[in-house]
């Protein structure tokens, strides 16, 4: 539309109401840019989410010491501990982590802190992966895809590790997941973390005849009538079949696990099947995190697992230039 | 329960973004002749009020219904602007311009007045005694659905809008650019308005210059502004931004601050939502 014609056209008085924002033209982000806002939004919400009155109860403390049961002594020790000093400072302590987590999207979606930010996030997200969710369950054989294993936040640390503004030297990065580490170490802890989710998937724990459906169930109460729907339905579908679902799961893993050193388009096909994995376990399994029974401390591992994927969407091929400039390079290594 | 420390500090935010709406109103003072509203301001005055009044009861100022009546004419009137907006630029309008921000603002507003209530048996009905007054009950948002989509929007503007500051998209002055007191001025006072080479109320199409999108008028999402510094409504102040202040008033005035504003509206609103549900 143009403004000179509706001034002109003698509606200035109503349409000339100034925007006091008066921007100038959106700070266009590129790929990592985007998905480092992401995982910004992703952190905000789980400081919000940390604010909740439930976080402010006794039964947080209690959800902390849960973390340790089934773990060797050495990890299990501390995380009593720490919940114990939870349940005796839960008012500070709490507005502390959730302040914390809240400073964290801050700083990455703000531009001239995001390393720190970053930075923070892993010593943040492995810190929480002990103390708060007793390594995932990675020790006492509880880790499975369905219920979040091997813990959300470790998501986030490698999240952070992978989209870590700075660019090797050298050949062009095949995703953007390669950027900051290269491409072997890349698809390394690809393939490590997806072989690990169909490795789980086969432990006894996990593939007992209602193991799976007993996950879902459990994330039922007081759900909003449509996604307590969606639960049930899932439940149905899986009830008595812990093995054929456990082994399916695995053959997905393990497919999804090997794409990313596969030609371009049999990558983006096995990305495909691990976001569109990550979102059917989120809604139908981890019920959007249970935020919406309030109690969630996060969103789950589901919006995680889709961003790591879309941070190894294989990069668009481009014509090959005469010698690009290394001061745009640097410029664009900024912040991403 | 969260404590009410906690939602005194948040209204203590919100009370904060109303002063400086407030400030920033009578700066631009656009009641002179000629001067015209700056609608964000007074949309973030009146959520700001509302917002302090839920959070803490003492600050409770109209009724429920009031506050209603005054959100559906926000999401009416930025409702119209959006609609407007992305005919004109696209879906991009949506995603860059300020109305959008504004109208989800608006509507998470009259949800939350609208779906608030005692509500038991719930799984996080662990207490929001301190909400709209209604002391001993406990409050909770029908709909949790709606709160959660809701404030999944509010910290996608945030967090875009974070971006967008420090990456130097607004002008913490006011300077070259009169953000208030506009009298409404025919077309060609509107050309070569230097901050027109920057405003766009939506990202330029690829590869053109910000300035190459909107050749001569100033836009300020899909609004226009005079160039002349004349041309503003009251010019007091000598800047030519029709302010009265001189710097802090240009500083209050600039676009960094009203987005400032919104960011920290967005996330009291993100934390209102989900306390709640």
């Amino acid at each position: 539309m143009s403004e000179v014609a509706v001034a002109a056209g003698g509606r200035a008085a109503l349409r000339g109401r100034l925007g006091s924002e008066a921007p100038s033209a959106a700070v266009r982000p590129d790929t990592r840019r985007a998905l480092q806002l992401g995982l910004a939004a992703i952190w905000l919400l789980d400081g919000v989410l940390q604010y909740q009155p439930f976080m402010y109860t006794k039964a947080f403390a209690r959800s902390l010491a849960a973390a340790a049961a089934g773990n060797p002594a050495v990890i299990a020790r501390p995380i009593t501990w720490d919940a114990t000093l939870v349940g005796h400072h839960l008012v500070l302590l709490n507005t502390i982590f959730a302040t914390i987590q809240l400073l964290l999207g801050v700083g990455i979606a703000f531009r001239p802190t995001v390393r720190l930010a970053l930075a923070a996030s892993v010593a943040w997200s492995l810190g929480v992966w002990w103390f708060g969710e007793g390594l995932g369950g990675v020790l006492n054989g509880g880790a499975d895809l369905v219920n979040g294993g091997p813990g959300a936040v470790i998501l986030y640390a490698l999240l952070a590790v992978l989209l870590w503004p700075a660019d090797r030297p050298g050949k062009p990065a095949p995703c953007i997941a390669a950027r900051a580490v290269g491409a072997p170490v890349a698809r390394a802890l690809w393939l490590v973390l997806w072989l690990s989710f169909g490795c789980s998937a086969l432990l006894p724990a996990n593939r007992a005849p209602q193991a799976i459906n007993g996950m879902i169930v459990s994330m039922n109460s007081g759900q909003p009538g449509w996604l307590a729907a969606i639960l049930r339905a899932a439940a149905a579908l899986v009830a008595g079949q812990g093995l054929a679902t456990s082994i399916v799961l695995a053959v997905a893993c393990a497919v999804v696990a090997v794409g990313v050193y596969l030609p371009r388009r049999a990558a983006a096909a096995g990305l495909a099947l691990a976001i569109v994995m990550a979102v059917v376990v989120w809604v139908a399994a981890q019920a959007l995190g249970g935020i919406l029974a309030s109690g969630a401390t996060d969103p789950n591992s589901g919006p995680l697992l889709v961003l790591l994927a879309l941070a190894y969407w294989p990069a668009r091929r481009r014509p090959a230039r005469p010698a690009a400039p290394s001061a745009a390079a640097a410029a664009g290594s900024l912040v991403g | 329960m969260t404590p009410n420390w906690l939602l005194d500090l948040v209204a203590a935010f919100t009370l904060v973004v109303a002063g400086v709406s407030a400030a920033r109103l009578a700066v631009a003072r656009p009641w002179r002749a000629g001067s015209v509203i700056i609608d964000t301001d007074i949309a973030h005055l009146l959520m700001a009020i509302a917002m302090a009044g839920m959070l803490t009861p003492s600050l409770r100022t109209f009724p429920s219904a009031v506050w209603e009546v005054i959100f559906a004419g926000l999401i009416v009137l930025f409702g119209f602007r959006v609609v407007r907006d992305a005919r004109a630029n696209g879906l991009r309008a949506l995603a860059a311009g300020h109305c959008a921000p504004h109208l989800v603002h608006s509507a998470s507003m009259l949800y939350m007045f609208l779906a608030i209530g005692p509500v038991g048996g719930s799984a996080g009905a662990a207490g929001m005694t301190g909400m709209s007054g209604m002391s001993g009950s406990m409050e909770l948002l029908k709909y949790p659905t709606l709160a959660f989509v809701f404030t999944l929007i509010l910290i996608g503007y945030g967090i875009w809008d974070l971006d967008q500051l420090s990456g130097k998209r607004y002008s913490l002055s006011s300077a070259r650019m009169p953000l208030a007191g506009i009298r409404a001025t025919p077309a060609p006072a509107l050309a070569g308005a230097e901050p027109a080479a920057a405003a766009s109320s939506g990202p330029p199409p690829e590869g053109r210059a910000a300035g190459a999108a909107r050749p001569a008028a100033g836009n300020a999402d899909g609004r226009a502004f005079p160039a002349d510094p004349d041309a503003v409504g009251g010019g007091a102040g000598g800047d030519g931004t029709g302010a009265v202040g001189g710097r802090a008033g240009q500083f209050l005035l600039s676009p960094a601050v009203t987005v400032g504003a919104r960011v920290v509206m967005g996330a009291a609103m993100a934390f209102m939502l989900l306390i709640l549900i």
